[in-house]
């Protein structure tokens, strides 16, 4: 079921509006988006929740959230979220390419979810490493920790997988040992 | 071993990097591996090893608390490196063994050695190539030595004292008798090769000889033959030397032993030229009137005469110097040595370097001579040519040492005797010490540990990439252990030697066919024997007997 509609697209990344303001995929988590017989993966790099409008503020009640949807239901109905993804790669007939489709996404598209079984695929790719490393929304290591966190869940060898992400990531890194331990400083031990 | 080539040059070697879970910890230096180029096999010896870090920041960053990390930059951020030197390189279409004239190219893949590369550059244990040990961690693979090649040239087995160098010589010596290629004349200063020699296994404790092994194939001659009898041993002939057959050079190689200064060396030469060939004793059975009457006569100063004279009453007391001895040894030994048999000399408690050299030079010279004429003979086409000699000594550094080998038979020997069939087999402690020219000459050399640094220089000179083998030469173990290079090897090569153990007594006493060979008492046991070698050789032995009972019956032991 879609979760999201794309609102912004460039051929790196995509913004996309949830369908409900509390409602969004996990950060760093792989979703997907079909454009024609194009079917475009994305690994969620952030999200932003806020009025309507865009322009005012949300206002402060000092109100627990039960007490305001009962007295002020209304607000919640004036917000909305956005969350940005990493294009990583595309399926097209029947074949995963971890590389950016021909074409940049279209508007209005609906965003889904990744199953699990289209995660593991694209996470044998390590490539998508090199898009969450340097993701225009800047916090790269965060992205790249929290997507690995993801993928490994998945894995039969969480372990194994671990470590071979990180070989890659070491050689993206230019073998700069410190940067590497910034990343997996944030990926629980398995 | 598994990994790929990195980088390298073929002046400096190559470096290897190890697959990631490969251990380095395991791979010793030492190693034969093989490099599996485009078109070329390179066949290589791990002669260092290091690690590397591609960003050198690695090193210092302190990731022992994270098992995660650690594991991950193993292998990627920091690599384990090891250095191989190509020795021999193979055209896999043409399988011909070629020197290295490139190098494999990037990204090759490195991998141990395996049974079939082993014998295709050492090749298959045959009567020609004896089985001398197996490489590093491949315990199974049979490393052989081409005898053929080996007998070609004088050869050195070194090692420091303690490493094995009789153990070494012993194997050899099995090896070359078997094989049938040549005669070996053993100058055996400490008496372990002919009859039994001490095995520093405890559980063995004592080491067959090669009258054990061999029978009749070997002779023993002894210096002193109440050593022999009380060691068990029956010796085949009681070696004795007659003053006539010393000369002013073979004092003067023992002038350090005699304490002789070079004006008692030009004394000694006059003393020969004046009193002819019994020089040494008329001159020591002179009085004080005769010494002064030959100093007027000739001139020389009649107080070095004196103390020369003194100095030389040391010869008296060794007892196997004759006035007239009943046989002549040379004769002896070449009977012996002509009816295809090999001769172990033993010097009993006789073991004096000033014994030893004396007895060493004074035999060698004549057989020398022999063989000379022998040669040329054969040059003429009066009689066949020689079988090839090869005559070992110990403690070659003293008849070898710079200020010596130039004068000395046996540095001639070395430099040129291969012309007339005899060689050297040296075994010495002190590599450093041996003449450089002779080094240079020596065709192969068997190298145990070497610790001092001028005796690895010394022993490597004239090797190609010496100094990638010096890491490999000080980490041998201190037992079992040695490299092979030079002649009759096709590449330097690092064994454990075989076991001297009844496995290898049975082997080495299998002639080709798969039987024993009889070891069968051919020379009477009388010391002096003067019956003919070989003659009663043919005597049937019952089958089935085993090797310990005939011995046992034939000796009484």
């Amino acid at each position: 079921m879609a979760i999201g509609e794309v609102i912004e697209s460039t051929t790196a990344e995509f913004t996309a509006e949830a369908r409900r303001y509390d409602r969004i995929p996990a950060y760093g988590s792989f979703v997907k988006v079909r454009d024609g017989n194009i079917l475009v993966y994305g690994i969620v790099s952030g999200a932003y929740t806020g009025s309507m409008d865009g322009l005012s503020k949300a206002k402060a009640f000092f109100k627990s959230l039960d007490e305001l949807k009962l007295e002020q239901p209304q607000i919640f109905e004036l917000l909305r979220t956005e969350f940005s993804c990493v294009v990583v790669g595309y399926e097209e007939g029947g074949r995963y390419h971890p590389y950016y489709p021909p074409t940049h996404l279209g508007l209005h598209l609906p965003v889904e979810e990744a199953d699990d079984l289209e995660v593991l695929t694209i996470s044998q790719h390590l490539s998508y490493l090199d898009k969450t490393l340097n993701s225009p929304s800047g916090s790269g290591e965060e992205l790249t920790a929290a997507v690995i966190r993801t993928a490994a869940r998945l894995q039969p060898d969480p372990r194994t997988y671990i470590i071979k992400a990180g070989r890659e990531l070491l050689r993206m890194m230019n073998y700069d040992t410190q940067r590497l331990k910034s990343v997996f400083e944030r990926v629980d031990a398995v | 071993m598994k990994g790929t080539i990195l980088r390298g040059s073929l002046s400096g070697g190559l470096e290897v990097r190890l697959d990631i879970g490969e251990n380095i910890e395991e791979i010793k230096v030492g190693t034969f591996c093989v490099v599996e180029g485009r078109t070329h096999d390179f066949f290589s010896m791990v002669v260092d090893e290091d690690i590397e870090a591609a960003n050198p920041r690695a090193f210092y960053e302190n990731l022992s608390d994270n098992p995660l990390l650690n594991e991950i930059i193993r292998g990627t951020g920091i690599i384990d490196k090891v250095k191989i030197q190509p020795m021999i390189a193979i055209n896999r279409e043409e399988s011909r063994i070629q020197p290295v004239k490139s190098i494999p190219s990037y990204l090759s893949v490195v991998r141990e050695a395996q049974e079939e590369d082993v014998f295709k550059i050492f090749g298959r244990p045959d009567r020609t190539h004896f089985y001398v040990g197996t490489p590093l961690d491949m315990d199974h693979i049979p490393v052989c030595i081409d005898l053929k090649r080996f007998i070609e040239r004088s050869n050195g087995i070194f090692g420091k004292s303690g490493t094995g160098k009789t153990f070494y010589t012993r194997l050899m010596l099995c090896g070359m008798i078997k094989s049938g290629l040549c005669n070996i004349l053993v100058f055996d200063m400490h008496s372990e090769y002919g009859w039994e020699g001490e095995d520093e296994d405890e559980t063995r404790k004592k080491a067959k000889g090669l009258k054990q092994l061999f029978g009749s194939k070997v002779a023993i001659f002894t210096l002193d033959p109440e050593s022999s009898r009380n060691r068990g041993v029956h010796p085949d002939f009681v070696v004795e030397i007659p003053y006539r057959s010393i000369e002013a050079e073979d004092i003067a190689m023992v002038w350090e032993e005699l304490n002789l200064n070079p004006t008692a060396l030009e004394v000694i030469y006059v003393l020969q030229k004046h009193l002819g060939q019994d020089w040494l004793h008329t001159f020591l059975n002179m009085d004080a009137f005769a010494i002064k009457d030959f100093a007027d006569n000739t001139g020389s100063h009649e107080g070095a005469l004196q103390a020369l004279q003194r100095k030389l009453f040391k010869l008296q007391r060794l007892p196997f110097i004759k006035e007239n001895p009943a046989d002549d040894a040379v004769e002896r030994i070449m009977q012996y040595l002509d009816s295809g048999m090999n001769v172990v000399l033993e010097f009993g408690h006789q073991r004096s370097m000033l014994a030893y050299m004396l007895v060493a030079n004074i035999l060698t010279r004549r057989i020398h001579e022999l063989y000379v004429k022998r040669s040329e003979k054969a040059l003429g086409g009066t009689r066949e040519n020689n079988i090839p000699l090869v005559i070992v000594i110990e403690e070659a550094h003293k008849f070898l040492s710079p200020d010596m080998s130039r004068q000395t038979i046996f540095g001639m020997i070395a430099r040129e005797m291969r012309k007339y069939n005899v060689t050297l087999l040296v075994v010495d402690q002190r590599p450093s010490g041996i003449d450089p020219e002779v080094h240079s000459q020596l065709g192969t050399k068997i190298v145990a540990l070497l610790t001092e640094e001028k005796d690895i220089e010394s022993v490597l000179s004239g090797v190609n990439n010496a100094r990638m083998l010096r890491n490999v030469l000080a980490s041998l173990d201190t037992k079992q252990q040695a490299i092979i290079l030079g002649h009759a090897v096709p590449m330097p090569v690092v064994i454990r030697t075989r076991t001297y153990d009844e496995t290898f007594y049975r082997d080495i006493t299998r002639d080709d066919g798969g039987n024993r060979s009889r070891p069968t008492s051919a020379m009477g046991h009388s010391a002096g024997s003067s019956s003919l070698p070989g003659a009663d050789q043919q005597e049937e032995e019952p089958s089935g007997k085993e090797f310990e009972d005939l011995m046992k019956e034939l000796y009484g032991k």
